[in-house]
């Protein structure tokens, strides 16, 4: 192998190289602005208010692999926000708690199913299906709860923001635990279908890859992660906002793309988004502790995502000058 | 008898795309242990034929008898898990992937029922991959990605993708086009090896030479009708082109037009001309000579006119009206008066929603100054329309609602208008109807008349033979023959549509 494709071999294997580079960078500039970074609480804090974005990240790059983009995610997380907080506060009982849980995931589901009934079955454009979905999504949060509000079971938030199962920060063992699961998606079956589908539909058609149920199942996949991530906000604010989940859209995709995942599809990993959230939670910080207004960071994502999708074409448009 | 045993017998099968139909009567049987090459001329039906059997197109009539058993592929997985794999030319490999997740694509070897084992996934490619060593380069190996394979070898990993499904009918459509001729002599020891192993294949090639070493019985097709079968060893090259062109009819001429003589200057001619897919093309076209391309689909036909047009780049010498060019980009071949007429008029011809006024004008705003003298502009092209004897409702009803031929005079007219020397023509005639084709005739004469060269690809060989003196016949980037006066036949034009025989083509190359 040329050292060329080597290093393409590299970056398909393993997107996140990139993206561990600049959580080092980042974290020490964090480090630099604010020493009490690595203090136990600190620490947990932080991360624990990545968490929901992570959960989110993880569903959306699900989705890019496959060769779609969902925009509905940020409607998806404010909808199930809205359910948990009105049923929790009816009953505090575990058998209860369950039971919401169990709903959280069913409502975010089935939401990832109409987005997947659009692109997959009746072979809609993802970008405008799930766009037009999230209005229902966040119309049907805020009917459900008008305003902020709600309340969660103490004992159970009380965990949540205080574990630290093993003295290691929560945030780091869903974020482990997200990787493993990824692993041995990426290894089975399905993961070989994914990358198929969104590298090449038609060449995957053509192999027999069931292309409808993939896409169809991407989507259900990040309906899910949206629930999860909606029950993780709640846990950690003790209450409910119907518009909560708006802003998650935009950052899920700029963390998905930071973490070495191609937006079109084919490519990229789990890991590496991850890193793209924890990547944007520093720069937040930074952002805060350095004494910039806080909207720099809208300007900071849509940088990102500008560079993200004209690096391409730039290295194309380099090698052609030096050919010429 | 063993499981592996297979018969297939298509009968009589139709297929019809909207009002076309493809295949009229199409019929082809074959069974373990046999090679059947399935040939025909252009548009004879052969590829709807295959992709019946494997499933990807549906027929509206006729029966596929699997075993004896009639039977129906709803999709290309249906024909697999009866056995059948095909190896198509375009090819259906994932780019990012490696070579060994594409070849086991679907059909993973696993671990515990769900965990792909790649490590007997790598060496069951590695297997596969030793059936062409000594052919391909030591880099291609089971983890490397296939957009790092050049074209041979990701045909070869192509062709590997079929045989790990161990199916007991191979389908090779095209298979060796992209192959040098070591890989062919190493597949054809393996076709004789699965031959031997009981399995059935049926190879759709356009090389003579390549059907005779291989096949052991040929299935023709002429415009959609199985004319015959024959055993290769019974036949010639002769007879199969024979039977692939029927009777030897006279193609009445469509135009009668005096011959250009040799003394019309020479508007354009090209020397050792090659490109990606171009190699050694040498011709002249002098002013007012309609010089026709012919051969089988993608020889490199559309490549050479496009390179001519500045829009690919290329080696050797163009001398375009006496000056030696290389143009880097359409605009200089325009400045050049060349136009160039392309082959998907809907993508690349046309701004479809936009009226034919916009699409005749396009290439043309320059001359109406600032503001545009809209005028002058809609008188123009009226008068263009007129020539062209447009059908139109008004010149600012959009271009998508005229018809078919009716568009097409819209791509040529915006090149009238500039009053082209020089004219290149991809397969115009392409979903035209008859009586428009008529009319594009009678349009082409006119521009002969007025001394414009014309460099004219089509894909339908009648109008080749009733239109043009002289066709060059295009084979895998050379121009495999030239043909003119007696020699201009259409047994002759098949038959150098499929023969790779370039020196008979180079010595039969009148002294330009």
């Amino acid at each position: 192998m040329s050292l060329r494709w080597q290093l393409k071999y590299i970056s398909l294997r393993h997107p996140y190289l990139f993206a561990l580079v600049l959580v080092v960078v980042a974290a020490l500039v964090n480090y630099a602005l604010q020493p009490n970074l690595l203090e136990p609480r600190v620490l947990n804090g932080n991360l624990r208010s990545f968490l929901p974005l992570m959960i989110v990240a993880v569903g959306q790059a699900i989705v890019i692999m496959g060769g779609g983009i969902d925009l509905s995610v940020g409607a998806i997380v404010s909808l199930v926000t809205a359910v948990i907080v009105t049923q929790m506060s009816l009953d505090a009982s575990t058998g209860h708690i369950l039971l919401v849980i169990l709903l959280a995931c069913g409502v975010g589901m089935a939401a990832g199913a109409l987005n997947g009934f659009g692109v997959a079955l009746l072979r809609l454009p993802p970008i405008v299906t799930t766009y037009a979905t999230s209005f229902i999504f966040s119309g049907l949060a805020l009917w459900i709860l008008p305003r902020p509000g709600g309340s969660m079971p103490d004992t159970f938030a009380r965990w949540y923001r205080q574990a630290m199962p093993l003295g290691l920060p929560l945030g780091i063992w869903v974020a482990l635990v997200l990787v493993l699961l990824w692993y041995f998606l990426r290894n089975s079956r399905y993961g070989n279908n994914l990358f198929a589908v969104g590298g090449k539909a038609e060449a995957a058609y053509a192999t027999a890859v069931p292309v409808t149920r993939v896409l169809f199942s991407t989507y259900v996949l990040a309906g899910l992660m949206c629930a999860l991530a909606a029950l993780a906000l709640t846990l950690g604010t003790s209450s409910g906002d119907p518009r909560i989940g708006s802003a998650m859209t935009l950052d899920s995709i700029v963390a998905v793309v930071l973490g070495g995942t191609r937006l079109s599809g084919g490519q990229g990993g789990v890991a590496g988004s991850i890193l793209g959230v924890v990547i944007l939670g520093l720069i937040r910080n930074i952002i805060s502790f350095a004494g910039v207004p806080s909207w720099y960071q809208t300007l900071v994502d849509a940088l990102i995502i500008i560079i993200a999708l004209a690096a391409p074409g730039l290295v194309q448009l380099i090698r052609r000058r030096r050919i010429s | 008898m063993s499981k592996t045993h297979i018969s297939l017998s298509a009968q009589h099968i139709v297929k019809r795309y909207g009002g076309v139909l493809a295949l009229a009567d199409g019929n082809l049987s074959v069974q373990s242990g046999e090679v059947v090459a399935l040939l025909g001329a252009n548009g004879s039906g052969k590829s709807t034929l295959s992709k019946v059997i494997t499933g990807v197109v549906a027929p509206n009539e006729g029966a596929l008898l699997l075993d004896g058993r009639p039977m129906q592929f709803a999709s290309p997985q249906a024909a697999q898990k009866m056995g059948i794999a095909a190896v198509y030319q375009e090819l259906s490999l994932i780019p990012d992937m490696s070579v060994a997740e594409n070849i086991w694509l679907g059909h993973q070897p696993m671990k515990w029922g769900i965990y792909v084992d790649k490590k007997a996934m790598r060496a069951k490619t590695q297997a596969l991959l030793d059936l062409f060593a000594g052919t391909v380069q030591d880099s291609l190996q089971p983890d490397e990605p296939i957009s790092a394979l050049p074209p041979d070898e990701r045909q070869i990993v192509e062709i590997l993708k079929a045989l790990s499904l161990d199916p007991r009918l191979i389908i090779l459509d095209e298979a060796t086009a992209s192959l040098d001729s070591r890989q062919v002599g190493r597949l054809f020891e393996l076709i004789a090896n699965w031959q031997a192993q009981g399995k059935a294949i049926v190879f759709v090639s356009h090389r003579m030479d390549e059907i005779f070493r291989v096949a052991d019985r040929a299935v023709v097709l002429r415009n959609g009708r199985s004319v015959g079968s024959t055993l290769i060893s019974e036949t010639d090259e002769q007879a199969l082109v024979k039977m692939m062109v029927g009777d030897e009819t006279i193609v009445p001429r469509q135009l009668t037009l005096d011959s250009i003589s040799d003394e019309a200057p020479v508007r354009l001619k090209l020397e050792q001309f090659h490109s990606e897919v171009l190699r050694n093309v040498n011709l002249v076209v002098r002013d007012g000579e309609l010089l026709g391309i012919g051969g089988l689909h993608g020889q490199g036909q559309s490549h050479l006119l496009r390179a001519v047009f500045g829009d690919i780049p290329f080696t050797g010498t163009m001398i375009l009206s006496g000056t030696a060019v290389n143009f880097s980009h359409p605009r200089q071949a325009m400045a050049h008066d060349v136009a160039f007429v392309p082959g998907d008029r809907s993508s690349e011809g046309l701004l479809l929603i936009r009226s034919i006024l916009e699409n005749f004008q396009l290439p043309s705003w320059g001359r109406y100054g600032f503001p545009l003298k809209m005028g002058q502009a809609r008188a123009d092209a009226e008068s263009v329309a007129d020539e062209l004897s447009l059908v139109r409702s008004s010149l600012d009803a959009p271009v998508n609602s005229l018809s078919g031929g009716n568009a097409q005079k819209v791509v040529i007219g915006k090149w009238l208008r500039r009053r082209p020397k020089l004219l290149l023509l991809d397969d115009p005639t392409k979903g035209v109807d008859v009586h428009t084709k008529r009319e594009f005739y009678n349009l082409l004469a006119h521009l002969r008349q007025e001394g414009t060269a014309i460099l004219f690809y089509s894909s339908d060989d009648e109008e080749l033979l009733g239109l043009c003196d002289r066709v060059l016949v295009m084979l895998d980037g050379r121009i495999s023959a030239e043909l003119s006066g007696d020699s201009l036949t259409h047994a002759r034009l098949v038959s150098a549509s499929m023969t790779a025989d370039h020196v008979k083509g180079q010595e039969m190359r009148s002294g330009a």
